[in-house]
C-alpha cells in the first residue's frame, strides 16, 4: 500500500506493507538510523521519534498509521552543518557514552523543550522517563537539557 | 521477563523492512475509514478477521514478532468523532480514542475527574500518553489497567456501537476476566459516558509499581467519597486494579462507609473490608500477600488523608 507523509521536512511517497513498523520504515526503506531497536515493546524509548509534534516510540507503531503525519528524527535537527542546540548541549555536558539511546531522548527533550522552554530538572526528569540509559545515570542528561534550554533562550534557536 | 528467541529474532527480519518474501505488499488489509459507520461496517464484514487498533501501544505489544500473524487491520485514528471530549451539565463523555496526554492535560477533567487525569497522566511515559487511548485502555481489558478503577469509582458507562444499535453498559458489567471483555465481533467501543461529579467529592488515586513509568502496576487503587453538608458519606466507591480478575469495586466497602460521619470512620476497619474483597495472585509484579497488605495500607491512608481534607 500506498502512504504518504513528511519526515524531517521532506514530503515522501513510500509503498508499505500493512504490518510494517514505522521505526522499521524509517531505519529500513529511508535508511534514517539515529532511531533504534531497543526492546521492540515500547518500554526503553530507543526509537523515540516525533509524530505530530508528539513523541512516541515508532517500533509500537505501525508505518500505515504515519498516512498523513509529521515525522520528525535526529537527522531533521541540524541545519546544514550547525547542530541544534540539544546537540551541542549533550557533546558539551558530556551526556553521551554509549549514545544508544540519545537520539531518543533527544527528540523526546526537543518536544518538551516546545512547551516548556525552561523546565525544572524534576520536569525534565518526568519528560524523560520514558527513555531508558545505562550508561549514565541521568544526571548528564538532565544536565545537557538544561543546557539546551539555556541556549535557546539566549537565542541559540527559536 | 520474554527473552528474545531465535525464531522470533528469524521472524522479525522476514516481517519487516526490505528483503521479506513472507508477507508480500497487499497480503495484509489495512483499513483505516474516516467515518463510524464505515468503521462499524467493517467490523460488521470482517469480525475478529479484523484486529482493531488506536493507539497500539497494547496490541503492537502483542504482536510483537508476530506482526505476520495478523491479516487485516481496522484502524481507528483517522475516525475524528471518536477522539472528541464533551462535557455538559450532567455526563463526561470521552470518545474512545481520545489520548491518555490529552485527557491528563484536558483542564476540565482535571477538575471533574481528578483521578481519571492523573491515573492517565502516568500510564507508561510520555511516548505511549501520546498514543495509547481510553477506549484501548478499557478493550484491552488488563486487570492492571491503569485508567480502569478510576473509571469504575465514577461509575463510568461504555457504549458498544455496531450496525445493529447501541448498548450502554456500566463498566463493571463489560469486563469478564483477565484480557476478557463483552464486545462482540460486530462492536466496536465507541466512547464513556461518566455522570459529572457532584462538589462534594473526595478522591485518592494510587499507583505501585516497580518503577515509576513504563511498568505495568502492581496494584492500583481509586476511592471516592461523596459527603454531605455535615460530613456524612452519601456514597462512597473503591476500586482496585491488579487485585483480581478484572478491575473490582470491592461493594462492602461502599456500604460500610455509607451514612457514616467521615471523620468518626475506622480507617483500619475500611482497610480489612478492603482486603476481604479482593482475590489477588502471586505474579512477577507482587505477590499475594504484598497485595494485601498495599490494599490494606493504602486504603487506612486514603480514608485517614480523606478525613483530613474536610
Amino acid at each position: 500500500m500506498e502512504i504518504k507523509f513528511t519526515i524531517n521536512g521532506e514530503e515522501r511517497t513510500e509503498q508499505i506493507k500493512p504490518n510494517q513498523r514505522l521505526l522499521d520504515l524509517i531505519r529500513k526503506d529511508l535508511g534514517l538510523l539515529s532511531a533504534k531497536e531497543g526492546c521492540g515493546k515500547g518500554e526503553c524509548g530507543a526509537c523515540t521519534v516525533i509524530m505530530n509534534g508528539e513523541p512516541v516510540t515508532s517500533c509500537l507503531v505501525l508505518a500505515a498509521q504515519a498516512d498523513g503525519a509529521e515525522i520528525l528524527t535526529v537527522e531533521g535537527l541540524a541545519e546544514g552543518d550547525k547542530l541544534h542546540p540539544l546537540q551541542e548541549a549533550f557533546i558539551e555536558a558530556g551526556a553521551v557514552q554509549c549514545g544508544f539511546c540519545i537520539p531518543g531522548c533527544i527528540m523526546t527533550a526537543y518536544c518538551l523543550l516546545k512547551t516548556n522552554s525552561l523546565p525544572t530538572r524534576q520536569e525534565i526528569r518526568t519528560a524523560l522517563a520514558g527513555n531508558i540509559c545505562r550508561c549514565t545515570g541521568y544526571q548528564k542528561i538532565v544536565d545537557a537539557v538544561q543546557l539546551a534550554a539555556d541556549k535557546m533562550a539566549a537565542g541559540g534557536e527559536g | 521477563m520474554q527473552k528474545e528467541s531465535k525464531l522470533n529474532a528469524e521472524n522479525r527480519q522476514k516481517t519487516s523492512g526490505r528483503g521479506s518474501n513472507k508477507v508480500p505488499i497487499g497480503s495484509a488489509d489495512f483499513l483505516a475509514p474516516e467515518s463510524l459507520e464505515k468503521a462499524l461496517d467493517y467490523r460488521k464484514r470482517y469480525g475478529f478477521e479484523a484486529t482493531v487498533i488506536a493507539g497500539g501501544t497494547d496490541i503492537m505489544v502483542d504482536y510483537f514478532e508476530r506482526l505476520y500473524e495478523v491479516n487485516s487491520w481496522l484502524d481507528l485514528n483517522k475516525i475524528e468523532e471518536l477522539k472528541k471530549i464533551e462535557i455538559n451539565d450532567e455526563e463526561i463523555i470521552i470518545g474512545a480514542t481520545a489520548t491518555h496526554k490529552r485527557i491528563a492535560e484536558h483542564p476540565d477533567l482535571q477538575k471533574y475527574l481528578p483521578m481519571l487525569a492523573h491515573a492517565s497522566s502516568e500510564v507508561g511515559a510520555w511516548q505511549i500518553q501520546s498514543r495509547g487511548t481510553i477506549g484501548g485502555n478499557i478493550v484491552t481489558s488488563s486487570p492492571a489497567g491503569d485508567t480502569l478503577a478510576p473509571l469504575l469509582a465514577y461509575d463510568a458507562k461504555v457504549v458498544l456501537q455496531s450496525k445493529g444499535g447501541n448498548r450502554i453498559l456500566d463498566m463493571s458489567d463489560f469486563f469478564i476476566g483477565p484480557k476478557e471483555n463483552v464486545e462482540e465481533s460486530d462492536e466496536l467501543l465507541t466512547k464513556i459516558i461518566i455522570p459529572k461529579p457532584s462538589e462534594n467529592i473526595l478522591s485518592r488515586w494510587k499507583k505501585v509499581g516497580k518503577r515509576k513509568a513504563l511498568i505495568i502496576s502492581s496494584l492500583t487503587m481509586a476511592i471516592l467519597i461523596e459527603i454531605d453538608n455535615d460530613g456524612v458519606i452519601e456514597n462512597a466507591r473503591a476500586c482496585y486494579g491488579a487485585v483480581a480478575p478484572t478491575p473490582i469495586e470491592v461493594k462492602n466497602v461502599g456500604d460500610y462507609l455509607k451514612n457514616q460521619k467521615l471523620k468518626e470512620v475506622d480507617a483500619k476497619k475500611v482497610g480489612e473490608i478492603a482486603v476481604a474483597g479482593i482475590s489477588p495472585i502471586d505474579d512477577i509484579r507482587g505477590t499475594e500477600q504484598y497485595r494485601r497488605q498495599v490494599t490494606h495500607d493504602l486504603t487506612v491512608n486514603a480514608i485517614k488523608e480523606m478525613a483530613e481534607e474536610i
